[in-house]
């Protein structure tokens, strides 16, 4: 006869049996983002709603990273857990009042490296939070100092789910990587069936670290020199309180994230998520369509050699390269410089659709000077222009 | 038949250089030949799948037309869009995805066809639907079902960048010439920047959206709520820790000086001015909203009083009642009245909240409280006395919260 189990036995099984998932391997351009940005020593910002894995993806990034992780609930802890608790001895007018610091900072110290994640940061009260940002900026917890080795990442809910008004000040705002945090129900839905996601996250190569920092440096300074108004301009309406902005402080973490985004080769996604999280939307979009310049061909080079050249399969970016070529022969004219352009619009032509390469053509026809003869490749162009007659009589069958 | 790509390129021409704001996007556009879409279809990745058969027998200005709708399927985020409305609302299905292509259709059509681009026949205007024109996808689709209205609309189909629908034909986001979602945002960035850079040229619905590409306006429920909960829980007020009364922890951890934990429930002083022309539905929901904000940060009934700011009080006066505040009636249309009355209660209020329409002076000095202004936009005043006339717009020590 066989021995009854105990019930909680059975139930131990079942639980063991619902333990059992196995992990398959799926991009994720928010933990590439978060591991970046925590790899570049900035403080990160997870901006998410309540119970979409925030926790689940930082004990993740501790294990890939190789750190112990230290959670604090920021909402069930007391100002003085932060700044120090004031213990009272014997002769407090000789020997002051010493703040003493929490367990799990001590802890922290000694061990010299960890990453330290202050959950629930918007539902703490306000002194809580206040005595919070401390140790974020200046790294300090009482009369300790957190070693160049802990890394800081922090969590709030948005100000439209939080209950008691969390904030941030602009110039907070300031030093944070806010990063949006949303869940992915595919995920959750794959993972409830038993297999989770396993992200690869980027590892820096150390041979590209010295072009990784001229190429950042390069879009960075380029940007700013071209649009100097951006290097400093305080949210003025209420949707952008408390978001990412542009101030040299935060140029100079986009800066950073570059040259790590850079360095380490992820896709162009995570660095824009990295840098709209840094200087904010508008700036940060500039910055990566002066990233995409960058990778754009040089006109001079392509005047230089025009058969060989490679011109961009997209049209807009096509249009742009024709239209930087034109440009620096009207800049610089010269009688092979405008057969050198010539010949790249000829191959534009070849190579893709021609309407693109209509306004162009007209452009470098009109910098003709008498004495230049027109070059023999002109006839292939005949489908451009024949193109240009049908967009013309249809103006004049609406009556423009 | 094969596809006439001179006449579609023709098209591109044309339609660039009709709207020169939209030629960005036009170019990043990836034609694909194909003979399942009716017409032309885009996909979400900024591909434009072309039927030969339609470019055949369609004339080049009328082409030039549908290229412009497409993309502006596309620049209008249309898909995205339309996940999201179907996600909120729980829609499924082919019918509720019809009706979201419908929708986006009559947002478009309004703006695109006129100066240079002939409206085609078959075009779907918000009028055919007894819809007024000018309002957004998400609008429309509150207001009309399929039916009688609709019937003939049923081949209606501008791939999934407009509705967000997968189709059979669709590339899919592995599929050669896609845009990633950074470029998408770089494509739709730099037209919005040129159009930003250039007003004038380019009509207001297009204006507007490039105002607001990259900028949604957020609910203003939200910035307000957000605004009124950070005021009612500065320093001083709400929850907070205090040296001043010994904390219960402290029994046990003798030697350690702990601070308690105090509540202060804020007082909230809520002034309407009800001059102009407030209409009583925003009144009365913006009113609604902050004494649900006010309770749930711990604000009594008897801690929240409403002034109103004008002898049309009776205005409010019902939606107040019924929420149990009482109106208590005075001043005049002049704010700087509403704000010392407010200041003389005693005790003084830690937030005086302000709902107005902004056409009126302000108190020269910052009130000895935090401020919240909820602000009804209006076109400015006109005063045919004075026609240099301008309203002082709210002090920048009160945080305004745009409301509508």
């Amino acid at each position: 006869m066989p021995i009854a189990a105990r019930p909680l036995d059975v139930a131990a099984d079942l639980l063991a049996l619902l333990r059992d998932t196995t992990t398959e391997p799926r991009p994720d351009e928010q933990l590439e983002a978060l591991t970046l940005a925590v790899a570049a020593d900035l403080p990160v910002l997870l901006w998410g709603e309540p119970g979409i894995g925030k926790t689940a993806a930082l004990t993740q990034l501790a294990e890939e990273l190789d750190l112990p992780l230290t959670t604090v609930i920021a909402s069930v802890h007391e100002p003085s857990d932060f700044s120090g608790l004031p213990v009272i001895g014997d002769d407090p007018a000789v020997q002051g009042v010493p703040m003493a610091p929490p367990d799990w900072a001590v802890r922290l110290v000694r061990a010299g490296r960890g990453l330290l994640f202050l959950d629930e940061l918007s539902t703490a009260p306000p002194a809580v939070q206040a005595a919070l940002l401390r140790l974020v900026l200046e790294r300090r917890i009482g009369a300790l100092t957190l070693p160049p080795g802990v890394r800081i990442v922090a969590a709030a809910n948005p100000r439209s789910s939080a209950a008691d008004g969390w904030e941030l000040s602009a110039p907070l705002a300031n030093r944070f990587v806010h990063l949006q945090w949303v869940c992915d129900p595919e995920v959750v839905a794959r993972g409830l069936g038993g297999v989770w996601p396993r992200a690869v996250l980027p590892t820096l190569d150390p041979d590209r670290l010295t072009g990784a920092v001229a190429f950042a440096r390069r879009a960075v300074c380029g940007i700013l020199a071209a649009r100097p108004a951006l290097a400093h301009q305080l949210p003025n309406s209420e949707a952008r309180r408390g978001g990412p902005w542009p101030s040299p402080r935060s140029w100079e973490m986009a800066l950073r994230l570059t040259a790590f985004a850079t360095a380490s080769g992820v896709r162009r996604e995570v660095l824009s998520m990295l840098v709209r999280g840094v200087v904010g939307d508008g700036p940060g979009l500039e910055l990566l369509a002066s990233l995409d310049r960058l990778d754009l061909p040089d006109p001079e080079t392509l005047l230089a050699d025009p058969a060989s050249a490679v011109l961009p399969e997209r049209g807009d970016l096509r249009q742009a390269v024709l239209d930087g070529v034109v440009d620096a022969v009207r800049r610089r004219p010269g009688r092979s410089r405008w057969d050198a352009a010539w010949a790249v619009l000829v191959l534009a032509l070849d190579t893709g659709a021609p309407d693109l390469v209509v306004v162009p053509a007209a452009t470098l026809a009109a910098l003709r000077r008498d004495d230049w003869e027109l070059p023999a490749s002109i006839e292939r162009l005949a489908g451009a222009v024949s193109l240009t007659r049908r967009a013309d009589r249809a103006g004049a069958r609406v009556g423009r | 038949m094969t596809l006439d790509l001179e006449k579609l390129y023709a098209a591109r021409l044309y339609a660039a250089r009709v709207r020169p704001y939209l030629a960005t996007a036009l170019f990043a556009l990836h034609v694909v030949e194909s003979r399942r879409v009716p017409t032309m279809a885009v996909d979400r990745h900024w591909r434009c799948y072309v039927s030969p058969v339609f470019v055949d027998r369609t004339p080049v200005e009328e082409l030039a037309g549908v290229w412009v709708h497409e993309v502006s399927h596309l620049l209008r985020d249309h898909h995205g869009r339309g996940d999201r409305f179907a996600a909120a609302h729980g829609l499924t299905g082919h019918a509720e995805r019809l009706r979201m292509n419908i929708a986006a259709d009559c947002e478009i059509n309004d703006d695109v066809y006129g100066d240079g681009l002939p409206c085609p026949a078959g075009a779907v205007q918000a009028v055919d639907l007894q819809l007024t024109p000018g309002e957004l996808m998400e609008d429309y689709l509150l207001q009309f079902r399929l039916g009688p209205f609709t019937s003939h609309l049923a081949w209606l189909d501008c791939g999934s960048g407009a509705d967000g629908l997968e189709r059979d034909w669709d590339l899919g986001p592995d599929g050669a010439h896609g845009l990633s979602a950074q470029e998408r945002d770089a494509v739709r960035f730099r037209v919005a920047q040129g159009l930003i850079g250039r007003p004038g040229n380019a009509p207001q619905g297009w204006q507007r959206w490039a105002d607001k590409a990259f900028h949604p306006p957020q609910p203003w429920r939200e910035l307000l709520g957000a605004a009124v909960r950070s005021a009612t829980t500065g320093a001083g007020v709400g929850e907070d820790y205090t040296y001043g009364r010994p904390a219960r922890r402290a029994a046990s951890l003798p030697g350690v000086v702990l601070p308690s934990l105090r509540r202060r429930p804020p007082r909230v002083c809520v002034v309407i001015d009800t001059s102009g022309s407030v209409s009583d539905a925003e009144l009365g929901s913006a009113l609604l909203e902050v004494a649900a904000i006010s309770r749930s940060v711990g604000g009594r009934r008897d801690l929240l009083s409403v002034l109103s700011c004008d002898a049309a009080s009776h205005v409010a006066d019902p939606l107040c009642r019924a929420e149990g505040i009482a109106l208590l009636g005075g001043g005049g249309t002049d704010l700087r009245a509403g704000f010392a009355t407010a200041l003389r209660a005693n005790p003084r209020p830690d937030v005086i909240v302000v709902l107005t329409d902004g056409q009126t002076p302000w108190p020269d000095r910052r009130p000895p409280c935090r401020t919240v202004v909820g602000l009804f936009p209006r076109a400015p005043e006109v005063r045919e006395a004075d026609p240099d006339y301008v309203p002082d717009t709210p002090p920048d020590w009160a945080r305004v919260v745009t409301i509508g």
